[in-house]
């Protein structure tokens, strides 16, 4: 008889899938509801938290072998990730991390229910997503990161970058994966661009089923509890094939290339485009005509001496240099009116960008494998945001951003000092794929750097307030600010230069940059770390910018048997 | 988000803590802690301002219906009375029970 009961995943709350895929009687739960553990910043809005703040952490046993499942609960808070509930899955996976080290196999699951970035804790969330990252590439190297896409909510923003960094993704059909949701492109794009009402277009673009059929999800399962197990099995046992996307520089690149965009593509079109060879097509892509001087061009012009750029695409600048006699690469991402994918035109970083930035940090890794004195990176950070487009969501934006993040995590784990300079505005998922991954962060203190997760008008629609209640929030609350003094209350930036003209740069204003980043270079070099806890341990993050990011760490080592 | 705090005596311990629920919407998150005193201890977060001549009489129908010594931590986005009574049900079963996993 056919079995016709099924367990659903995707109906559970979050803390019932970690203990229903565990092992009966082997999973306990850490800083769960009674360690009220809740998110201060919520709170200091007048916004109910929850007392685990939406952030599961289940350690046990699955199918017999040591596991922990981290849970989003995408019913609260549209499972945004705030400082509290990134700090949990960041903590919990940096302390696999030290097991794995220490020989103790566990292999992370994380169930993906998630919006993204927390937009009433907006900067704090940039962070964590931005440690959550270096923690997977970081784990990738012991054990499979498996990353499961049930739905409802799906996977978006920032945290559809860490699920392009997974070893392997699990989906069903009612699961989604994209980077900006369809009401954030249509609100910063047109509705003539996608209309996000539009749900049968949606599902065929972003869906689980059509994400497995164009290769980028690794198994679609059916909604039923033994067969997530089964599909996890598989992948623990190497049945199926780790594919390492976020590698594939060559194919995408070449693919996103070639595409002809004068008419929308469909979503079958997409499809047949992602799984087929791209060998056989080789296209340059145009010069542009016009030149846009742009705050990151002046900077990148002034700090390679104007050189040219080595990089085939317009608007992403590569050039190597040598400052104060430390060999050097500097990398822009500019304007390029002319940019084919029209929605990345000012500067955005969209498909192309991801993947160059991620084909050039690999470039210097190879080039300087033998090296002992690896090469210092620099990302110029003068990033309006990442693309918003129909074309970008249905390509898998999100995957060009997870290769930029990939790139730039796995240099500095091979020992790239990498020191990014924010020069102009660092925002959302662009600043996580250029900038974030850095050792050090240094920025200009300019009205013209800001950083911050979505514009006002777009993040005022999707929390359901107005701008001025915004903007009364952020006094408050200095992660929701825009402006870089407020970011620099978090305790995340080496230096915070004064004095500097970031618009119209002159070579007095490229001597200071240029020594805060040689000082960076050197804090690099003289420490042993290369993961990015020294934002974690500067005086401003211990005192107040990081107090509960650093508690939570704390604990998951106190509750951690 | 307003909070409101209610105490009313009460005689029985209760063996197990328990939590259920989630702060989604149209949902409460509720955690029932066993307290030494004698005493029913309500504290209650909600997103949904001015109903709490609503959230007494739940409250008081609990109470007399449930004699339990415990420390009651409600967080409230915006679940009608129905739903509150029927959480306040389970977290009742689970601390008799224990815990609603494994």
């Amino acid at each position: 008889m056919a079995q016709i009961i099924t367990e659903s995943l995707v109906e559970s709350l979050a803390r019932e899938r970690a203990f229903q895929l565990l092992d009966k009687e082997s999973a306990y739960e850490l800083l769960g509801p009674f360690d009220g553990l809740e998110s201060p910043h919520l709170v200091a809005q007048n916004i109910v938290p929850q007392f685990d703040d939406g952030m599961i952490i289940v350690k046990g046993t699955l199918n017999g072998q040591k596991t922990v499942i981290i849970s989003i609960e995408g019913s609260f808070q549209g499972g945004g990730i705030g400082e509290v509930s990134g700090a949990k899955l960041a903590g919990t996976l940096e302390k696999v991390i030290k097991e794995c080290e220490k020989g103790n196999k566990i292999y992370p699951i994380i169930i993906y229910d998630t919006g993204g970035v927390r937009l009433q804790e907006a900067n704090y969330g940039l962070l964590s997503i931005a440690e959550i990252s270096a923690a997977i590439v970081a784990l990738r190297e012991y054990v499979p990161v498996i990353g499961i896409i049930p739905g409802k909510v799906g996977s978006f923003g920032g945290m559809s970058l860490t699920a392009g960094l997974c070893s392997a993704l699990i989906m069903t059909r009612e699961g989604r994966l994209g980077m900006n949701g369809p009401e954030v492109v249509e609100q910063e794009a047109g509705i003539r661009e996608l209309d996000s009402k539009n749900k049968q277009l949606i599902w065929q673009m972003i869906g689980g089923s059509i994400r497995n059929e164009a290769s980028l999800a690794d198994i679609l399962v059916e909604d039923d509890i033994p067969n997530f197990k089964n599909a996890i099995q598989n992948i623990l046992s190497g049945e199926v094939e780790l594919r390492h996307r976020t590698k594939q520089v060559d194919h995408f690149l070449t693919l996103y290339k070639s595409l002809d965009l004068s008419d929308k593509l469909t979503p079958n079109q997409a499809i047949e485009y992602l799984t087929t060879e791209t060998a056989n097509r080789n296209e340059e892509l145009q010069v542009p005509n016009e030149i846009v001087n742009s705050t990151g061009r002046k900077w990148f012009d002034l700090l390679t001496d104007n050189q040219p750029s080595l990089s085939e695409i317009p608007s992403v600048l590569v050039a190597d240099t040598t400052i104060s006699g430390v060999n050097a690469r500097v990398i822009a991402v500019v304007p390029n009116p002319e940019n084919k994918y029209y929605r990345a035109r000012k500067g955005e970083i969209g498909l192309l960008e991801g993947w160059a930035i991620a084909k050039y940090v690999r470039q210097a890794i190879e080039e300087d494998s033998n090296k002992t004195e690896k090469r210092l990176i620099i990302p110029i950070v003068d990033v309006p945001s990442q693309a918003f487009g129909y074309h970008e969501e249905l390509f898998g934006i999100y995957l060009a951003c997870s290769a930029a993040v990939d790139a730039y995590a796995t240099a500095r784990l091979s020992g790239h000092p990498i020191v990014a300079a924010l020069v102009g505005n660092a925002i959302s998922g662009a600043f996580l794929s250029h900038g974030m991954q850095a050792n050090r962060l240094i920025a200009l203190n300019d009205d013209g750097v800001n950083v911050h997760v979505m514009s006002k008008k777009s993040a005022a629609i999707i929390t359901q307030r107005t701008i001025e209640e915004l903007d009364e929030a952020a006094k408050e609350v200095p992660s929701m600010a825009y402006d870089i003094q407020s970011f620099n209350k978090l305790g995340a930036l080496y230096r915070l230069l004064d004095g500097v003209n970031a618009k119209e740069p002159n070579s007095e204003d490229k001597n200071v940059l240029v020594h805060a980043i040689l000082d960076a270079y050197n804090d690099i070099k003289n420490s042993t770390d290369r993961d990015l806890s020294c934002r974690l341990k500067s005086d401003i993050a211990q005192s107040s910018g990081r107090k509960a990011s650093i508690q939570v760490r704390e604990m998951i080592d106190l509750q951690w048997t | 988000m307003e909070k409101l705090v209610y105490s009313f005596p009460a005689s029985k311990s209760i063996d197990h803590r328990a939590h259920v629920g989630v702060v989604g919407s149209g949902d409460l998150e509720i955690l029932v802690e066993p307290s030494d005193e004698k005493k029913t201890v309500f504290e209650i977060r909600t997103g949904i301002t001015g109903f709490e001549d609503t959230w007494k009489k739940v409250i008081e129908r609990f109470v007399s219906q449930n004699d339990i010594s415990a420390f009651i931590r409600i967080n409230d986005f915006g679940a009608t009375p129905g739903v509150v009574s029927i959480r306040l049900a389970q977290a009742v079963e689970v601390t008799t029970n224990g815990s609603n996993h494994n």
